[in-house]
């Protein structure tokens, strides 16, 4: 090995740590400027909450610099110096400041993202201007575009100044005085107009402002009892004076929004993002760790110690097989401190099991918050007034999960917000509030966290979905479709890609790979929708996938595994009472029918004749289905490998594991299996009411679009 | 790897069907005899399953199978060699495999023009040693879906 080929390693491993530091700042920043934007044009900002994004920008520019990220590194700079500015109070919080922020921060993501991915930084130049536009524009008062007093930074004493001015009964003026030639020929120059506005009273402010144009006004914030009359005719003198404002922070407070809901769009002008999810008083998270005794630990370590975890409980597992074979040896005293040693054994795998998982537990928050600044920017583009609501914030979800379903999810709010939810004019036309709602929910639900995005909108048409497929040929010309039928439909790869197209060109993922996504991650993907009163789509997903519990199940000769999760109940029955139809096959079940599935015929193994089968009993409502198997072996933990491969990602298999004798086990996904009986048994018509609920009846259409 | 010296690179030999073929070694993760392999179903017909090997679960390819010969029963002589590119890792099923050696980089010659089909596209180069000739392949050909 050359020495450089370890300068390379040593360098990859830095760099793994670069990427890994500045998402962490990346994180805090990202809550940080949400809570921020309760301070746009207040007189002040909360020092903590600047302080901090100050150090995290701090960070990352040190930090970029020393890898050469030299982009990275600017951009920080840049909204360092913004920060900078904020917290000395030379400049108010604008909104034009925290968009600039926020742009910034996007842009550190994406050339993060570019660095990772080995291709060419970004072209940074136009958020470089956008926030050092913010610092010259806001640092001397107003910019031309903004009428509000407010820009101006006044000083603590300056407002002390001001207030007990007002309460002296004086008027306080903002005087704006733009010098040109024509009056300094007059000697009519900045000094003589701050001696004329001192003699008619008190001066409290005076500050250059340096227009985007390059032009220059000077403001001057003046107490006075002076009658208005006297300063009109100054006008000729490049004197302009508007009555000043204070904004207070009082005014605000009591404007604040309840937490957790906060409007995204308001009127044209002043788009505030409010508190989003973080009340005032919360603005700076408690949940934010002090970094002295936070151990960052790579994923990869964490994985070979659950990988550990796994290995001790199939060492565990064959322990209990030898000592079932030495039952009938052993003095029964003995026989039993050995299994009650064995018992403690399990329950302390399980808790070590349990303690290793939570390591990679993180709160689905870090998702939640991205989800927001997506949100405020589709809802911006589409004219939309959005209010989104968190909840579940805390719930926490394995860290691989986070990472694997980010893109899922930005799919399906971008979905919920630029199609799902209507036009304010849509609305109103309705009779619903203007003000559009957006839920995201984050739950734990035993082994599974579930997740929901939810709108009050259009909901999803089926008609236009039924139509659409007929067109395309997915389904029978005849066939009609339930909102499950109607999920499938548009979670397919034809059917999405083509309205993906021209819906939202070349941003995000189809629905076809959400669902696969959470297929492929052991989870379920369901959706609930009203035509005219909203859609929600619910996602759930395994906590973790290191380790589950398995039914262990014999079919045409070969073991597989089935996660017990998803199985609800276990049933015999003789092969007699198996009635078929066409190429389906039923049973009776709960005075209901159930479509049985053969793991022979499915995965084309041998059929051996029993007078009787084991039919598990996966799914709920219109998709349960029963999958039949030779026989059940036993119940027990397996340790979950993924079958990345793509020579063996087949549908129906989900996974693999080994149950200590180095032989594999496939693990079954029984969600995928319903797919693939369709599949094998494709040219047959499908069965309409089969599977209609009775619900069906209300879902009326409505609006003229779906989405997908 | 490549030993600059003198300019050649160690190779893994293994026979398939009376042929020698030649895999880089540095793509060589282990080598092993043929334990128990779990068929997958539905898989591409030449993947013959999936088997634990060093705590990993790794697809197998019966070469047999993906160049279009007859399958045989596996024997003690069977070897399952490991290989590994980029993210994959894919077992390969060779009638034997015992060899290692070193080729010198110069004596490798492009497979002529007039190899072409199936076979032609998996060929990286041949070499010949003393009187056996030796086809080198492509692990990423042979490891394509493009089946």
């Amino acid at each position: 090995m050359s020495n450089s080929f370890d300068d390379d390693n040593l360098f990859a491993e830095f760099c793994d740590d670069y990427f890994a530091e500045c998402e962490e700042h990346l994180t805090i920043v990202r809550r940080g400027l949400l809570a921020l934007d309760n301070f746009v044009n207040q007189p002040q900002v909360a020092s903590s909450l600047l302080e901090e994004l100050f150090r995290s920008f701090h960070s990352l520019k040190g930090m970029s610099g020393m890898i050469g990220v030299k982009e990275a590194e600017q951009v920080a700079h840049e909204m360092e110096s913004y920060l900078r500015a904020l917290r000395e109070q030379q400049v108010i919080l604008s909104q034009a400041g925290v968009d600039a922020l926020i742009a910034g921060t996007k842009m550190l993501e994406q050339i993060l993202a570019m660095r990772q991915s080995k291709q060419p930084a970004p072209d940074i130049e136009s958020v470089i201007k956008q926030i050092a536009a913010v610092v010259v524009a806001t640092g001397a008062g107003t910019s031309a575009a903004v009428n509000s007093s407010a820009h101006l930074t006044l000083k603590p004493a300056q407002i002390a100044q001001l207030n007990a001015a007002v309460q002296s009964a004086k008027q306080v003026w903002l005087f704006e005085f733009t010098p040109v030639s024509t009056l300094a020929e007059r000697g009519v120059n900045v000094n003589k107009i701050r001696d004329r506005l001192q003699q008619n009273g008190e001066l409290i402010h005076a500050a250059p402002r340096i227009l985007t144009t390059g032009g220059i006004i000077f403001d001057f914030v003046v107490a006075s009892d002076a009658s208005e009359s006297i300063f009109a005719s100054w006008e000729n003198d490049g004197i302009t004076y508007t009555p000043f404002e204070l904004n207070s922070p009082a005014e605000t407070e009591n404007s604040a929004l309840s937490p957790n809901t906060v409007p995204l769009l308001q009127e044209e002008g002043s788009p505030t993002l409010g508190g989003l999810g973080l009340p005032r008083q919360n603005s700076l998270p408690s949940a934010a760790p002090t970094t002295s005794n936070v151990v960052r630990v790579d994923l990869a370590k964490l994985d070979d110690l659950m990988r550990m975890v796994g290995e001790l409980v199939i060492s565990r597992a064959r322990l209990e097989d030898n000592l079932k074979k030495i039952e009938t040896l052993v003095p029964v005293t003995e026989l039993r401190a050995l299994r009650e040693t064995n018992l403690t054994l399990g329950r302390q795998l399980r808790d070590l099991r349990q303690g290793v998982m939570r390591v990679r537990l993180v709160p689905i928050s870090e998702i939640f918050a991205r989800m927001q600044f997506v949100v405020r920017d589709i809802a911006k583009e589409s004219h939309k007034k959005v209010t989104l609501e968190l909840s579940g914030q805390e719930t926490e979800i394995d860290k691989f999960l986070v990472e694997r379903m980010m893109d899922p999810l930005l799919h399906l709010v971008r979905n919920a917000v630029s199609h799902g939810l209507e036009s304010e004019d849509e609305r109103v036309r309705n009779g619903k509030s203007p003000q559009a709602k957006l839920v995201l929910r984050a739950a734990t639900a035993g082994e599974m966290v579930v997740i929901e995005i939810e709108d009050d909108g259009r909901g999803v048409d089926i008609e236009c979905i039924t139509a659409k497929a007929r067109q395309l040929g997915l389904i029978a010309a005849d066939a009609t479709l339930d909102i499950n039928k109607a999920l499938e439909i548009i979670c397919s790869p034809g059917f999405s890609t083509r309205e993906q197209a021209d819906l939202t060109s070349g941003r995000g993922v189809g629905m076809a790979v959400v669902k696969n996504t959470v297929l492929e991650l052991g989870g379920l993907l369901t959706l609930d929708s009203q035509p005219g009163e909203g859609t929600r789509f619910t996602i759930q997903l395994p906590l973790t996938l290191a380790i589950a519990d398995a039914l262990i199940v014999k079919a045409g000769g070969q073991t597989f595994a089935v996660p017990l999760a998803v199985v609800r109940e276990v049933m015999e029955i003789q092969s007699l009472k198996v009635t078929a139809l066409e190429n389906n096959e039923i049973i009776s079940y709960r005075g209901n029918v159930l479509p049985l599935l053969r793991l022979t015929r499915l995965f084309q193994l041998p059929v051996c004749s029993n007078s009787s089968m084991a039919v598990l009993v996966v799914g709920t409502g219109s998709s349960a289905v029963g999958i039949a198997v030779d026989r059940i072996l036993n119940q027990r933990e397996i340790v979950v490998r993924s079958l990345t491969d793509p020579f063996v990602q087949v549908p129906g298999i989900s996974g693999a594991t080994e149950l200590g004798d180095g032989r594999v086990v496939l693990i079954i996904d029984a969600s995928a299996l319903f797919q693939l009986s369709q599949l094998l048994i494709f040219s047959t018509p499908h069965h309409p009411n089969a599977t209609n609920n009775g619900n069906g009846a209300k879902k009326q259409p409505q609006a003229s679009t779906f989405f997908c | 790897m490549i030993d600059s010296h003198n300019g050649s690179e160690p190779f893994i030999l293994f026979e398939l069907v009376g042929t020698t073929y030649a895999l880089r070694s540095k793509f060589i993760q282990q080598m092993e005899m043929i334990e128990q392999i779990t068929p997958v179903p539905n898989a591409p017909h030449f993947v013959e399953g999936v088997v634990f090997s060093r705590g990993q679960v790794v697809p197998t390819v019966n070469l047999r199978a993906r160049f279009g010969f007859e399958k045989i029963p596996y024997d003690v002589r069977t070897r399952l060699i490991v290989i590994h590119t980029d993210n994959r890792t894919v077992g390969i099923i060779a009638d034997t495999a015992r060899e290692f050696i070193s080729i010198p980089v110069n004596a490798i010659k492009p497979p002529p023009d007039g190899i072409s089909g199936l076979s032609g596209k998996y060929l990286e180069g041949i070499v010949t040693l003393g009187d056996r000739m030796v086809l080198i392949l492509n692990p990423d050909e042979l490891l394509k879906t493009d089946f």
